[in-house]
Formats: structure tokens, C-alpha cells, sequence
């Protein structure tokens, strides 16, 4: 526990601290052949869109392995500091390491600067975990392919990100979803925004976990690697939203009544 | 030079009393319990002085603004590290210090041929049972718990007089607001000199003593408000997040002053 007392480091930079006590993520492993690259089956699905208030943030709860349904209450939703949010698809344990150093990196860099990282340097930052996986990824053992919600206090709005495996950001301006249940819902996504009752931007909190909720619904019904709500089991979907006032869940209790009232055609 | 004893001893000795004279006219840091949580207040005429260091962690510091910040990263080092590695529980004031930072500072400290750290640390973290905790850490190392909460100051005269006023105070009972209140009348009290009857055998020659090392600085809180910069963190355990320190915003302050004053 104990560091080289002397050194004095005021970067911010927690990549470096890691690296430095010897802790930096694993690279590539060596003796893996390159098979099926690319083609890792992401056995989920997390959506994101914007609604009238900031961001909400949706995934199931399914992780699988091949055909085999390996856990029914995972949360792919992760926050990462009071202002950001990560969706997961991908390789779990990649994935929840990413988001593990990065929630450090975000809290040491405004621990140790005296003032929060910028949009763009969070954005930056898992682009940069997601280069540094690329070998992982393309050895098809260790790729993400993520989502990313940010509320910006200094802009007072909320920025929605989508990367590809590789670490490419793409901003995202009104909806995403991916996994592999996403494409069943990307064109309900599209649909609801352009011809819905009101666009998705201009949707309350209510109605934005109501369709967050029926979209999920559906990708499981499409979809074997994605898992539908079981109210018996109390298992729902994990639904979060990113407003001015940072992250929050939407909790077990109210996510009955939402899921409740969802499930009737209105 | 040092192989003697009495030549080392006598040489430490020398490097308490050149370190006690550095930090003399450290303004006190005060870190107090309230029923949600910990706050820690300080005056000072630069901003600095109160820092976040791990989820449940925040630090006040006094002394060379260079020692401060090094230590300060030292332990956001160490917390993080392990905070990654293990667990943020794994991250508390008592492991940081005892496996950490208390033995290094005591070790550079009694190595004579280099600079002494010029400060003085109050921690507050607030236990995963929920309870308030506070440390003192010394110059040299040593350190000591309290849970009514503490202070720390150059002076030490004020540093005792502050410390019964915490000790005869039931923070733990006060809300966010009357805990700062209370804690801010309490660094004012720690100003004001002695009162003669308090002392008998003091002449006023002493009592003078006190007034010229308090002369050019604030004594009363309007006169602080108004010169220096007032900081105060605030851990509360009821915000249902992760990280539970928040600094007071400026409007929070300035609302402050208006009721203390």
C-alpha cells in the first residue's frame, strides 16, 4: 500500500498512478489465435436517447455464454462518477474493468486538479481504454462495445456517446442501442422519434422509461441472448436517467408500477 | 557530527523547535461532527487549505502550501490505488496513516540532513457504520483520534482552547447549519486572549505576548469574513452517492456570514 514516499505527481492522470504501482489493465494475451474477429456475440441489449430532462439509460439483465444463460440479474448499467453513466455490451469482465478505472480516473483527476474533467477528456478516456483493448478484441476474447452518458454542469446539457470496438466515439444526438438485441429495436427507436406521439427529446421522465421498458420487451422476444423482465423474481430492467442533478435509478419499487402500467396498450 | 547521541537529540530537538516556529501562525482547521455526517471550516487568506481525498475522505491541512499539496497527493495516491486494487471500503484514515503516511513522515522527520515537512493534517472520514471519526497528524508522524471532533492550529494555546470548546459541545446533535454556526463562534473564542482570571499568576506583559502574534490577522469572524476566504467541507452520509464530500458553494457562504455575523 505504501508508495515511493519522495515522488510528487500532479498530472491527474490515473492511467499513469496505475501503471506506476504496476496495475495497468492487461494487454493482448499471447498464444490465442486470431479466430472469428470481431464477430464475439454481445448477448444483451442497452439503449440510450435523450428525453426532456437529460438522458436515460435502459439495459436487460441477461449475460450469456454461447447458448447458456449464465446470469439473470446483471447491471450493465454502471455509474462512473456523479455526472456520467456507462451502458455495457460486450465481455463482461473487459467491460466492468473499463468501467471500474475509469470511475477512479474521473474521481482522481477531480480529486487531485481541484475541478472535474471535461466532457471531451471523460469521452477521450474511454476511447482510450477501448484502443488499448484492440488486441483483446480482435483475439476475440475481450471486446466492448459501449455506451456513455454525460451531463455537463459548465454547458448545463447532457451528451450521448456510442463507441465501436476499436475506441471511435460517435456523438449521438437523439437515440442508440446496442447488443445483440439492439437491430430488432433500433428501427422501433427510429419510428417512435420521427412519427411517435411527441419526439423522443420532448418525452417526460414517465414516458421515457415506459418505452424504454416496451423496447426492451421486444428485443427479448426477438432475441434469446437478451432477458425479459420476470415481475415474479422481481428481476426489471435497469433503467437510470442523467439529468442537471447527476445520475439516478430508477428503484426496484418504482419500476413495478412503471413496469405495471407499461405492459397495457395505451 | 551526529554520531553522539546527545548531538542527534539535541539536534531533533532543534528541528521541533525551527519546524513549531514555521507553523506558528497557522490558522486553525476545524473538523466537527453534525447529525448527518462531518465538517471541516477554515479561514485563511488563500483558498487551499480543505481537500477531498477518497470517497468518505476529506483533509484539512495548515502549514508550507508545497508540503500540503505533496502530502495531500501522497495519500490520494495510496487511496486510489487501493481503492482499485481492493475495495473503496479498504480505503480508511487508520490504514492510510498506519501503514502509510505516519512512519514515512516520522522517518523524514528524524533523518536530520533533510527537510522537515512544515504542516499539520486533520482527516475526517465517516465510518461504513455512519459515524464521524476524526485524526490529527503531526509533523513528525504522530497521530491521534478523536471522535468529538478537532483542531488543528500553529498555536498551540489556541489549539487547546479550541479543543475543549469542540469537547464541551454535542455536535453530533446539531444540524449541517448550526454545526458550522457553532464551529465558526467556537475559532473566534479560540481568538480572543485568555482572561486574566483564568491565569492569575500571568502578567499582562504575557497577555500581550498573545495580542502581538494575533496583530495584522482577523479577530473577530466579521473582520474574517471580510479579509479572508472561508472553506468548509461537508461529508454527509445521507446523499444515497458513493462520494459524500461536497464544498460549500459561494452563495452558501455568503448566506452564512449574514446568520453568524
Amino acid at each position: 500500500m505504501t508508495e515511493k514516499f519522495e515522488q510528487i505527481h500532479s498530472s491527474g492522470d490515473f492511467f499513469e498512478l496505475l501503471k506506476r504501482s504496476g496495475h495497468y489493465p492487461q494487454q493482448a494475451l499471447s498464444g490465442i489465435p486470431k479466430n472469428k474477429a470481431l464477430e464475439i456475440p454481445q448477448g444483451t441489449t442497452v439503449l440510450a436517447f435523450h428525453y426532456e430532462d437529460g438522458i436515460i439509460v435502459a439495459g436487460d439483465r441477461r449475460a450469456t455464454a454461447g447458448n447458456a444463460i449464465m446470469y439473470d440479474r446483471c447491471d450493465k448499467v454502471i455509474p462512473i462518477d456523479d455526472y456520467s453513466l456507462m451502458a455495457i455490451a460486450g465481455v463482461p469482465a473487459t467491460a466492468f474493468e473499463m468501467a471500474r478505472v475509469l470511475s477512479h480516473n474521473f474521481e482522481y483527476y477531480r480529486r487531485s486538479q481541484l475541478r472535474a474533467m471535461s466532457t471531451e477528456g471523460k469521452v477521450r478516456a474511454l476511447s482510450k481504454l477501448l484502443k488499448d483493448n484492440v488486441a483483446m478484441a480482435l483475439q476475440g476474447v475481450g471486446g466492448v462495445s459501449p455506451l456513455f452518458a454525460i451531463y455537463d454542469t459548465q454547458q448545463d446539457r447532457a451528451f450521448l456517446y456510442f463507441y465501436d470496438m476499436l475506441g471511435a466515439e460517435f456523438q449521438i444526438l437523439t437515440h442508440v442501442a446496442t447488443g445483440s438485441g439492439s437491430p430488432m429495436i433500433k428501427g422501433v427507436l427510429e419510428h417512435e422519434n420521427l412519427w411517435g406521439t411527441s419526439p423522443l427529446g420532448e418525452r417526460s421522465e414517465q414516458e421515457a422509461a415506459s418505452l424504454s421498458i416496451r423496447l426492451l420487451q421486444t428485443a427479448a422476444q426477438f432475441d434469446s441472448a437478451t432477458g425479459q423482465a420476470r415481475p415474479e423474481d422481481k428481476i426489471y430492467p435497469i433503467i437510470a436517467k442523467i439529468t442537471k442533478d447527476g445520475y439516478q435509478f430508477i428503484s426496484d419499487d418504482e419500476m413495478v408500477d412503471i413496469y405495471k402500467s407499461s405492459m397495457s396498450r395505451s | 557530527m551526529f554520531e553522539e547521541p546527545f548531538r542527534w537529540m539535541e539536534a531533533i530537538s532543534t528541528r521541533h523547535s525551527y519546524v513549531r516556529e514555521k507553523l506558528g501562525k497557522g490558522q486553525p482547521v476545524i473538523g466537527v461532527p453534525y447529525n448527518e455526517g462531518a465538517v471541516i471550516i477554515g479561514f485563511s487568506p488563500q483558498p487551499g487549505k480543505i481537500f477531498e481525498i477518497y470517497d468518505r475522505i476529506a483533509l484539512g491541512g495548515l502549514g508550507h502550501p508545497a508540503d500540503v499539496e505533496r502530502l495531500r497527493m501522497i495519500l490520494l495516491d495510496m487511496a486510489h490505488a487501493e481503492g482499485f486494487n481492493r475495495s473503496a471500503e479498504d480505503v480508511t484514515i487508520g490504514r492510510l496513516l498506519q501503514f502509510g503516511l505516519a512512519p514515512a513522515l516520522k522517518q523524514n522527520f528524524e533523518e536530520i540532513q533533510r527537510a522537515p515537512y512544515l504542516i499539520q493534517m486533520l482527516l475526517a472520514e465517516i465510518s461504513h457504520e455512519g459515524t464521524a471519526e476524526f485524526f490529527r497528524v503531526n509533523y513528525d508522524g504522530y497521530w491521534e483520534k478523536f471522535k468529538q471532533g478537532t483542531v488543528i492550529s500553529g498555536d498551540n494555546k489556541v489549539s487547546e482552547r479550541i479543543q475543549k470548546n469542540i469537547e464541551d459541545t454535542n455536535f453530533v446533535a446539531l444540524t449541517l447549519n448550526k454545526s458550522i454556526q457553532s464551529a465558526l463562534h467556537i475559532w473566534e473564542e479560540g481568538r480572543k486572549k485568555p482572561k486574566l482570571e483564568e491565569e492569575p499568576d500571568s502578567s499582562t506583559e504575557a497577555n500581550d505576548e498573545v495580542d502581538d502574534e494575533m496583530e495584522g490577522y482577523p479577530t473577530d469572524l466579521k473582520d474574517a469574513f471580510e479579509r479572508w476566504n472561508l472553506e468548509v467541507a461537508v461529508l454527509n452520509n445521507n446523499t444515497g452517492r458513493k462520494c459524500l464530500y461536497r464544498l460549500l458553494s459561494a452563495s452558501e457562504i455568503s448566506a452564512l456570514q449574514s446568520e453568524v455575523i
